[in-house]
């Protein structure tokens, strides 16, 4: 109950750019009273070399698939990639275990990662790869606009909702009163 | 000439750069991409271009926490030790507990002990024997020798308590009979029993409501409901204390708000017989409202179960709902029916989802044996006995009649029905000598003590003034809890009147109860008409 701080957690629904109002004091201890377990295996041992792993991984399945072409098979890995990343970081919201009272329910895998901190190694990673994806895929589709076209919307969607200053909050964000 | 020379000059410098630049490893592999990328379309070039220039950027960065810093940061590792002693030294802790106010500190001197047992006739640690209307002793079982003595054999039994947790082996046949007897004494489906009065409501709330899900509660619940909400982190609306029109509206904004949402539990809470106003519940209002927005309803009958009804069943009896309507009720077996813990009934569902999702019924031990047994046999002398109900009505009725129509200063908050009667200054009263809310605590608190040092009477006749000689009469204040941490009046829209509150027992005669009642409105006029 955050008593009596009327008007301070109200937003306009439709803006991108959104500063999130302080937490009160009952959401941060909650957020705190265990590790995040959701969040915190992006720092774990081999947790950065099962990306590199999972494309390869995709690049083997798309080529044994017969009647797709170089060009076909790096957009799809990039593509499927981008997409599962997206949805991994940005869509799904909350974390699936019961520790905290559903205090990180606002907050999607990317804001949960280092508790909120910015510009981390992991975060740092995790923008990288996309990007570095991104080059490759456009280099082997041998520049053809169409390919060149996809990818770079793919790249976008998973890139700009990484930058510091955006924030895709739930609509819903509880309102007290 | 000069520009000739710098020319040249440029050229050397270039030429030297190209051949250093195709001696590094991997030059030529980068030339070719670079020249296999261009294809002479410098739009796309410029946009992977940019893209590479971000990532090197993102990469450079420094890290930073968006979290406020709750530490201080040290200038130098080098100098760090002396600056944490230095710190440290700064540092005067908080104390744990307030100092006393002086109010405080003469209410702490002048606070009453009653030695040996309680009852309504109790004698102080300064040897005088008070009326004691200050204790929740409705029926005066306290004094019922049957009930003492079956204690004490479930004692002998079962010992004093469980010593565990009931889902783990605190459960005996004991407690599973009162919760039968509950359930089938308020016309429920099932029961479950809790350990203690307090936590009962306080744990059946978060067992439910989580946060994100959507509390609507009265402005004057008392404090166990509030920490109950507080400990949920539900969003919570709060409607004017027992206003149905403004519940309605609240009721109604919220469920606006949510439509497009998605669907969350939604609750009202609210509370029988008011704790800390006295007043009653309009039942019957509530479940339609609660039915026609799709509410469930958590209905705390703490201080109405065992007083409300022809048999005590409470608020569901006194205004003839079925208990079934209401989706938890949760009362009390520790004031009226002179046992200990608590109780939430309800459907079956609701009942066996507390069983291990209640943190005071999985983390507490169970209810000592006896006490269980006590409230049995308390439930089936109501339902056996219903005059006993009536004889604490008369009572109050005596009292009332003392009391709210013949006192110039104060009235009484309480339904009639109410054993425990809350006084508040009349508003013309506070509103005519512009009193504060301390000047009203200080106020009542001056004719708390004013009653029970009460000897003499001058008004009335020496017959009675001889009989209520050794008698003062011991009532309180309401001390309800702060609504929260730091809130004040202005954030809450809201504050609870300050009021005495008088206990009726039907171990009174109505005699008794009649001169307690002129002790009382004598001392609150003496109070109040004191020169200052």
């Amino acid at each position: 109950m955050n008593y009596g701080k009327k008007g301070s957690r109200r937003r306009r629904s439709s803006s991108l750019l959104y500063q999130e109002p302080p937490e009160s004091m009952e959401h941060m201890s909650d957020q705190s009273a265990l590790p995040n377990l959701n969040a915190n295996w992006v720092n774990a041992k081999g947790a950065w070399a099962i990306h590199v792993v999972c494309i390869i991984g995709l690049k083997i399945l798309f080529d044994i698939i017969p009647g797709v072409s170089q060009e076909t098979s790096w957009t799809l890995v990039n593509i499927t990639y981008m997409f599962a990343s997206y949805l991994m970081f940005h869509w799904v919201r909350g974390v699936p275990f019961e520790f905290n009272a559903g205090a990180y329910d606002n907050l999607n895998m990317w804001e949960q990662i280092d508790n909120g901190d910015q510009y981390t190694p992991a975060k740092k990673f995790l923008l990288s790869v996309p990007i570095v994806l991104f080059l490759l895929s456009t280099h082997y589709t041998h520049y053809d606009l169409t390919y060149f076209t996809i990818n770079f919307l793919a790249v976008l969607a998973v890139v700009i909702p990484k930058l510091p200053f955006v924030s895709w909050h739930a609509q819903n964000a509880s309102k007290e009163i | 000439m000069d520009l000739q020379y710098a020319q040249n000059w440029l050229n050397d410098i270039l030429n030297e750069v190209s051949i250093q630049f195709q001696k590094v490893p991997g030059s030529a592999i980068f030339l070719r991409y670079v020249k296999s990328s261009y294809q002479n379309d410098p739009v796309r070039s410029a946009v992977e271009l940019f893209l590479v220039l971000f990532a090197i950027r993102y990469l450079l960065s420094p890290k930073y926490s968006t979290q406020k810093k709750s530490y201080v940061t040290l200038s130098d590792e080098a100098c760090a030790l002396p600056e944490i002693d230095e710190l440290v030294d700064d540092w005067t802790p908080e104390p744990l507990v307030a100092p006393q106010t002086p109010f405080e500190e003469a209410e702490n001197e002048k606070r009453p002990v009653i030695v040996g047992p309680t009852g309504p006739k109790s004698k102080l640690s300064n040897g005088r024997t008070v009326t004691n209307l200050a204790s929740y002793n409705f029926y005066n079982l306290i004094a019922n020798e049957t009930l003492k003595e079956k204690a004490i054999q479930v004692l002998r039994t079962y010992g004093v308590g469980p010593c565990s947790p009931p889902g783990f082996y605190g459960t005996q046949d004991v407690h599973i009979k009162t919760e039968a007897d509950i359930a089938a004494h308020l016309g429920a489906s099932a029961c479950i029993v809790y350990a203690q009065a307090f936590s009962t409501i306080s744990s059946v709330i978060p067992a439910f409501s989580k946060r994100g899900d959507i509390i609507v509660a009265d402005r004057a619940v008392n404090y166990a409901i509030r920490k109950g909400i507080q400990i949920s982190r539900s969003t919570v609306r709060w409607y004017e204390h027992n206003d149905s029109e403004d519940m309605e509206r609240v009721l109604e904004k919220v469920v606006r708000e949510q439509r497009k949402k998605p669907l969350t539990r939604r609750f009202v809470v609210t509370e029988g017989l008011f704790e800390n106003v006295g007043d009653m519940l309009d039942l019957p209002k509530t479940i339609e409202l609660k039915l026609k927005y799709k509410f469930r309803l958590i209905l705390d009958e703490t201080w109405s179960f065992g007083v409300l009804g022809r048999t005590g069943r409470g608020i569901t009896e006194h205004q003839n709902v079925d208990a079934a309507e209401v989706d938890m009720i949760i009362g009390s077996l520790a004031g009226p029916l002179c046992a200990g813990g608590g109780f939430c009934a309800g459907s079956d569902e609701i009942v066996e989802h507390q069983r291990i999702s209640a943190a005071a019924y999985t983390f507490s031990a169970a209810l000592p044996a006896m006490l269980a047994t006590t409230a049995s046999e308390t439930l089936s002398m109501l339902q056996t006995n219903p005059e006993m109900l009536t004889s604490v009505r008369d009572n109050i009725k005596t009292m009332w009649a003392q009391l709210d129509p013949r006192s110039d200063w104060i009235r009484c908050t309480s339904s009639a029905e109410n054993p425990i009667m809350i006084l508040a200054l009349k508003l013309e009263v506070v509103l005519s000598r512009k009193l504060s809310i301390a000047d009203q605590e200080q106020l009542l608190q001056d004719i708390v003590d004013e009653v029970r040092q009460e000897t003499s009477l001058p008004k009335l006749n020496a017959d009675i003034r001889l009989q209520t000689l050794a008698n003062g009469v011991m009532i309180t204040r309401v001390k309800s809890m702060p609504r929260a941490i730091n809130a004040t009046t202005k954030d809450i829209g809201w504050e609870l009147q300050p009021a005495l509150k008088v206990c009726i027992t039907s171990g009174l005669s109505r005699k008794e109860i009649e001169r307690a009642g002129i002790t009382i409105r004598h001392a609150v006029t003496k109070i109040m008409t004191r020169k200052r």
